[in-house]
């Protein structure tokens, strides 16, 4: 047997200190180490009481009367965890336990053990806390964590992972198949920087479309890193994927919004100086006569001034309602689309200009079958139709009757409008940068050319977000495209 | 006035504006002639014939007023056919941009040409119709 001497030097060793409770007096005896750990008190008082409001934290005072209090009766074994207050002050867990007594010798002592586990209850503590900030952060930015063994060919998600894709969380997904997690058009992109990362240990930092398991495509961003063995010899990838569909569309969005704003700032510029020199332009006149009046020595002279007041009073007019046309492209964006047939919209514009159609001898040739309708601005496509088909008829070949071809057609998803004529053609090397601009006109000599349809055709189809082309050959025709 | 100019060159598609600057000219008597193109094609296409000695009449003018603004060929397109034969031409001619556009990219633009003497916004007033032809004949 140890002696009391050994025993309370090994326990020391071990940074245990005790009690010893004398079963029948109830006296209290503190080891050594006991008492130099709450500062060898002067105890006044009794020894019990004292440990009770001076050393123990208050939480525990209640819970440990009555567990020694069960000691003193019953002497049954028990541990707890309690907090003490040190010498420094400040408190310590400790684990509290009796030594349950073996033999008859020891029927009147008891021994209390009071184990420092402090270190081990803060880490526990810290890895608690931790744990705690992982599960939230991870929860509410939708990251979730992911291994792949390369050398077994095995990959691991984690729960959140599998929430993000949608799967449920027995799932284990196959190497061979991790393709199918991935949009299509990003299969190369995420190829290559798993490949270099496996290979070069390269990690990698991603933003590409995946497919969760319902086939629903989203955005992550997903990075990954090598993990090497002893040998340096890459073993596997690990990283994180954080779901950004939101961020994702949203900054498309943004992007979107950002690039019609910046060609309606510019439309609107430019419309700003279109409308101050168309206006200016008349204006200068105006005041140049002014001044001629005040030179003019007869009254013949004068008069002749006066009549061209007359031509730029007409002129301004017209101006100003061309202008007005291209305010209204603006404020009819207010209105609703609805389905439009193709084939009414043509309608209305055949018999609008059924006089001109007739006098030319034009024949139009409609062909809706594909696409028979669309949801649009209705004042905006019967514009549209009338501009492109008296455009064709205005710059028919001479001496060639004018046949203008209209078709509707779906490609890779989007809606298209096309109007082909056999006219005089454009030479769009020459005019095809300024084709859709104000006021320009291509063919000499031509009159009725007031050159603002295309200007406020390319208008109207961009304001509803689509595009139009031109295609043309001299001699032979042109063909207009719409890109709804 | 001592040297008078010669012969003018407008270049304009408003009519009004090309029928009261004639006026101007024919009441201060700043021209002997005057040139009028309603679009910068025909004007060089007269230039041309000129080079080419196909015109008779191989008279070129002392100034043009070229307008920006216009239906077939423009102000600007105009400058960049011009700048490829007025070497060819065996006269100095003046050449003022006149526009009723205030934008200041037009301006700029106008600028980067050597062969264009200054940018005259309209309203031109009768006075400095005056200076810019005395200026020309000196």
């Amino acid at each position: 047997m140890l002696s009391d001497l050994q025993l309370n030097s090994i326990l020391e060793d071990f940074d245990i200190a005790y009690w010893k409770v004398n079963l029948f007096s109830k006296e209290i005896t503190w080891s050594e180490h006991f008492n130099s750990l709450v500062g060898n008190p002067e105890i006044r008082e009794d020894r019990f009481e004292f440990f009770i409001n001076q050393i123990l934290h208050a939480d525990y005072r209640y819970d440990f009367r009555i567990h020694f209090e069960e000691l003193l009766k019953k002497n049954e074994p028990f541990s707890f965890e309690i907090k003490l207050r040190l010498t420094n002050g400040k408190y310590r867990w400790f684990e509290c336990r009796n030594l349950k007594s073996k033999g008859q010798n020891f029927k009147e002592t008891a021994v209390l053990l009071f184990v420092n586990i402090h270190q081990t209850k803060r880490d526990q503590y810290t890895i608690e806390e931790n744990f705690f900030y992982y599960r939230e952060t991870a929860e509410m930015t939708s990251t979730g964590g992911w291994y792949v063994d390369t050398v077994h060919r095995n990959i691991y998600w984690d729960d959140v992972s599998k929430k993000i894709l949608d799967c449920p969380r027995d799932f284990q997904p196959k190497y061979d198949d991790r393709n199918k997690f991935y949009a299509e058009e990003h299969h190369l992109r995420m190829q290559n920087a798993f490949d270099k990362c496996e290979n070069f240990g390269i990690p990698f930092k991603l933003e590409l479309k995946m497919v969760s398991f319902q086939h629903r495509e989203f955005w992550v961003r997903l990075t990954g890193k090598p993990v090497y063995n002893d040998e340096q010899t890459v073993i596997g990838i690990r990283g994180v994927l954080q779901n950004i569909d939101d961020n994702k569309n949203n900054e498309l969005n943004l992007q979107n919004s950002l690039d019609i704003i910046a060609s309606q700032n510019s439309r609107l510029f430019n419309f700003a100086h279109i409308v101050s020199h168309h206006l200016r332009s008349h204006s200068s006149n105006l005041s140049l006569i002014v001044e001629l009046l005040r030179e003019a020595k007869t009254d013949k002279d004068k008069l002749d001034l006066l009549a061209n007041v007359e031509d730029i009073s007409g002129n301004l007019d017209s101006a100003i309602s061309r202008l007005n046309d291209i305010v209204s492209i603006q404020t009819s964006l207010r209105k609703e689309r609805v389905w439009i047939k193709f084939e009414e919209a043509l309608e209305i514009v055949l018999a609008s200009i059924s006089s001109l159609i007739n006098r030319e001898n034009a024949k139009i040739v409609a062909e809706f079958q594909e696409l028979k309708e669309i949801r649009y601005i209705p004042e905006y496509l019967e514009s549209i139709l009338l501009n492109l088909i008296t455009n064709a008829i205005r710059y028919r070949q001479p001496g060639r009757k004018p046949v203008i071809f209209i078709q509707t057609y779906i490609e890779n998803d989007k809606e298209y409008l096309e109007v082909s004529d056999n006219g005089m053609g454009i030479d769009l090397d020459e005019y095809g940068d300024k084709m859709f601009g104000m006021y320009k006109t291509f063919h000499h000599n031509n009159p009725e050319a007031k050159g603002i349809g295309l200007f406020i055709t390319k208008n109207q189809v961009e304001a509803l977000g689509g595009t139009i082309s031109v295609s043309s050959t001299i001699n032979i025709g042109t063909t207009f495209k719409i890109k709804f | 006035m001592g040297q008078k100019v010669e012969l003018a060159c407008i270049i304009d598609d408003d009519k009004i504006y090309v029928n009261l600057v004639k006026k101007i000219i024919e009441i201060k008597k700043l021209s002997q002639d005057l040139l009028i193109y309603k679009n910068g094609k025909e004007a060089l296409d007269y230039f041309k014939n000129s080079m080419e000695g196909i015109t008779d009449e191989e008279k070129l003018p002392d100034i043009i007023f070229l307008d920006l603004n216009m239906p077939v060929m423009d102000g600007w397109e105009f400058l960049n056919e011009f700048i490829k034969i007025k070497n060819k031409l065996n006269k100095k001619i003046t050449l003022y941009v006149v526009s009723s556009s205030i934008d200041p990219r037009d301006l700029e633009r106008a600028k980067s040409f050597n062969l264009v003497t200054d940018y005259l916004i309209k309203p031109i007033e009768l006075k400095k119709f005056e200076k810019i032809f005395e200026k020309t004949a000196a």
